[in-house]
């Protein structure tokens, strides 16, 4: 269970200010699956991080009682100028798996092949979310956090994502923030949408995906 | 599962010495590679510098002076003020340089600081006790009078670029002007850095404003370390210890401020 109670996330750049988010109250049930629906900006992205922990509410709190994934999307978590394999091998580390385990599970995975032994920088941004994705599901985490990436992959890499994410972890909560309303009707039991710094859930994923499209 | 506090403690300290070692290898893969000699890099940039000034000296100044070896003087003055300027120099903007990093929760911003401390000083030391060594052998460097005072000297010194370090990060990322102007301070900073003359060479009247400068205390044991008996120094043990804490802690709530408000790309 991940609970947010009261979130605020304000940015400050000298003396402009800006209100992302205002008392978000929020309850992720394990095994739940969650769109988060918003247009461009409106803080979808934001609350991934408030709820993965890389940035901090300005008020408010977030408790979590299941182990979170870190937010899979097109920035973060990997450093460009080490090779995928270095990449993994700091992953392993920190999150203490063993590191031929891991290896064996992106390599099989992401079917990169010798690009594992390139920088990241020098990856499409497929070839980013599979490694994400591969390096992510290795560890294994009762709640993933994904900010719009399992978009950009193709047929092959999304049919294994389902298998993997859908089917296999089909226990496992999940936090998806999406454009692909098709996408959303299909994997997910819950939808959040967000629309002028207030969050709003809705039981019903059409009802939302309704709303969304009306905005 | 409820965990007692120590356990909590033990756990959380468990888990910063992991994250800690991961972040020291990657800085090691990033800055040096893995090509000919390697993270052996580390130590490459102190000595070199160590060398050539020490060179300089012994060509401006001549063999000894106040009856120690020049070249021993200036290798012993250079390399940790090597470590002060680049702790100092690398900890600028180092939470928005590595934010990336910051998307495991479990790496905090004072592992980014300690980790690359942690890789300068130990460049430094080894580039110390290398470079020691080689002048020994040639009858250059004394052997040390007194190991334990060297060593406490160089951890007060590392202790107080630390502190230093935990001050300049979190500022660093609250202003720009900072960032411009701290090069330009670290050099103002080297003559109260213990390195060109010893507190004994000062007119009295002078030296106790010297001698408030724990980088001078904590060098002044250094080489009392190194040359023992032979020469006169002053120092207060404290002056580094109580400067080291109330800049580190100070370093720590500002970090923790500057978390809240951190912007991670």
């Amino acid at each position: 269970m991940i609970i947010c109670r009261d979130l605020c996330k304000e940015y400050a750049h000298g003396s402009a200010r800006k209100q992302v988010l205002r008392n978000v109250n929020l309850e992720i049930r394990p095994g739940e699956k969650l769109a988060l629906l918003g247009r461009n900006g409106a803080g979808k992205s934001t609350l991934i991080k408030l709820i993965g922990g890389v940035e901090m509410p300005t008020s408010g709190q977030i408790k979590r009682h299941m182990t979170v994934s870190w937010p899979l999307g097109f920035a973060g978590g990997f450093q460009g100028s080490l090779t995928g394999y270095d990449n993994a091998r700091f992953i392993a580390r920190i999150y203490r798996r063993p590191y031929a385990e891991i290896k064996a599970y992106v390599e099989e995975f992401t079917e990169l092949g010798a690009m594992l032994k390139m920088p990241v920088k020098t990856y499409s941004s497929g070839m980013r979310a599979r490694l994400a994705f591969a390096l992510s599901l290795a560890i294994e985490f009762d709640c993933y956090l994904i900010d719009e990436i399992i978009l950009v992959g193709d047929q092959n890499f999304n049919r294994k994502c389902h298998i993997e994410l859908f089917e296999k972890r089909a226990d496992r909560a999940m936090i998806l923030a999406s454009h692909s309303t098709e996408i959303i009707r299909e994997s997910c039991n819950r939808a959040a949408l967000i629309k002028d710094t207030v969050l709003t859930t809705y039981d019903s994923v059409d009802e939302a995906v309704a709303l969304y499209q009306a905005l | 599962m409820q965990l007692s506090t120590l356990q909590k403690l033990r756990v959380g300290w468990e888990i910063q010495v992991r994250v800690i070692h991961a972040l020291m290898i990657r800085e090691l893969i990033t800055r040096f590679g893995r090509e000919n000699i390697g993270f052996l890099w580390i130590m490459a940039e102190p000595l070199l510098f160590g060398v050539l000034v020490a060179a300089m000296w012994r060509v401006l100044h001549g063999p000894t002076e106040h009856g120690m070896s020049v070249i021993a003087f200036a290798v012993t003055g250079y390399i940790p003020v090597t470590l002060f300027r680049h702790g100092v120099s690398r900890s600028i903007s180092i939470f928005s340089v590595n934010s990336s990093l910051l998307y495991h929760r479990q790496v905090k911003i004072l592992d980014l600081i300690l980790a690359r401390f942690l890789v300068e000083m130990a460049g430094g030391m080894m580039a110390y006790v290398f470079l020691a060594a080689v002048l020994m052998v040639f009858g250059e460097f004394p052997v040390p009078a007194d190991l334990g005072l060297l060593v406490a000297g160089w951890m007060l010194y590392a202790a107080f670029t630390l502190a230093l370090a935990l001050v300049i990060a979190p500022l660093s990322e609250m202003s720009e002007v900072l960032e411009k102007f701290m090069p330009v301070t670290t050099y103002i900073m080297i003559p109260v850095s213990g390195l060109f003359s010893m507190a004994a060479w000062i007119a009295p009247g002078v030296r106790q404003y010297f001698l408030w400068s724990p980088f001078v205390n904590a060098m002044e044991m250094m080489r009392k370390g190194i040359w023992g008996e032979t020469i006169t120094v002053y120092y207060n043990i404290w002056n580094p210890i109580w400067c080291s804490l109330v800049i580190g802690m100070i370093g720590l709530a500002l970090c923790r401020r500057v978390r809240k408000t951190l912007t991670v790309q």
